[in-house]
């Protein structure tokens, strides 16, 4: 494993995923998400719980990188691009249950399906287009 | 293509009754600390089937990582992957703790038993399922 792309891959895939969950999440369908208020913390409450926040994106970003350098060492952007929608399928069968347990309305289920597709294929390709160069030389 | 299906079938069984179990029967109590962020029963009695699809997809995209060629083979293999993803799962896990007003202990229970589930659901299509040789490029 070369550690210094992993790190950077790492980086990158940290820095996408939380400004595309904001952006996606947060802006995007912040009116389809207050369709159902009493789901969600109030701001306060939120601001609390933030650091689970960045803890989680730094987890998930973490662990997929990891899975992507050591499941496709070589790297590349489109073999990792295709993990990636394979990795957000499973989130989006995640998603298909909490919407049959939690009120979630279909707009926001689709909108966590359609966010987990873009999030996981580009994140793959990012992470597979850094990782790529110098694990082939070392692998 | 057979071994595919086997192992999809045993694994998805599998994670039909986990999933039963833990949530319908062990986590019954902790779920109901916050009924307002669930639907009443009957209402999701009537969603029933996505829990199925929703299952269904989750274990048909894992087969297919691993058939893909991804993880390589054997029990081992599979179980790597199902630590990997599920630890990836943990982080989603951790991000909806900080937007919905979930129970602590609901993530950490959820969580650690999602761990289990993973590593049981690799095991499974890992012994089942005999890959063709791992990706490079």
């Amino acid at each position: 494993m070369n550690w210094k792309k992993f790190f950077f891959a790492f980086i990158a895939a940290f820095g996408f995923m939380f400004l595309f969950g904001f952006l996606w999440y947060a802006k995007l369908m912040h009116g389809a998400h207050q369709e159902v208020p009493i789901l969600w913390r109030t701001e306060a409450d939120f601001g609390n719980h933030f650091s689970s926040l960045v803890f989680g994106h730094v987890v998930m970003a973490f662990f997929l990188t990891l899975l992507y350098a050591r499941f496709v060492p070589a790297g590349g952007a489109g073999v990792c691009a295709t993990l990636g929608i394979l990795v957000a399928l499973i989130y989006a069968g995640a998603d298909l249950i909490t919407f049959a347990v939690q009120p979630l309305t279909a707009k926001i289920l689709c909108g966590w399906i359609a966010g987990h597709l873009i999030q996981f294929t580009i994140a793959g390709a990012m992470i597979g287009a850094i990782y790529k160069t110098d694990s082939r030389m070392t692998t | 293509m057979k071994r595919f299906i086997l192992a999809f079938i045993a694994a998805y069984i599998f994670i039909f009754f986990w999933g039963w179990l833990l949530n319908g029967v062990f986590l019954k109590d902790v779920y109901a600390q916050t009924p307002n962020l669930w639907r009443p029963q009957s209402e999701m009695m009537s969603l029933f089937h996505w829990i199925i699809i929703g299952q269904a997809l989750i274990v048909f995209a894992f087969v297919m990582i691993y058939a893909s060629g991804f993880a390589g083979g054997g029990v081992m293999a599979g179980i790597r992957l199902g630590v990997l993803l599920e630890i990836a799962a943990i982080g989603m896990r951790l991000g909806f703790y900080a937007v919905q007003p979930f129970p602590g202990k609901l993530i950490l229970y959820g969580s650690a038993s999602g761990l289990i589930e993973m590593i049981i659901v690799g095991a499974i299509v890992g012994a089942i399922y005999k890959p063709a040789p791992a990706r490079t490029a």
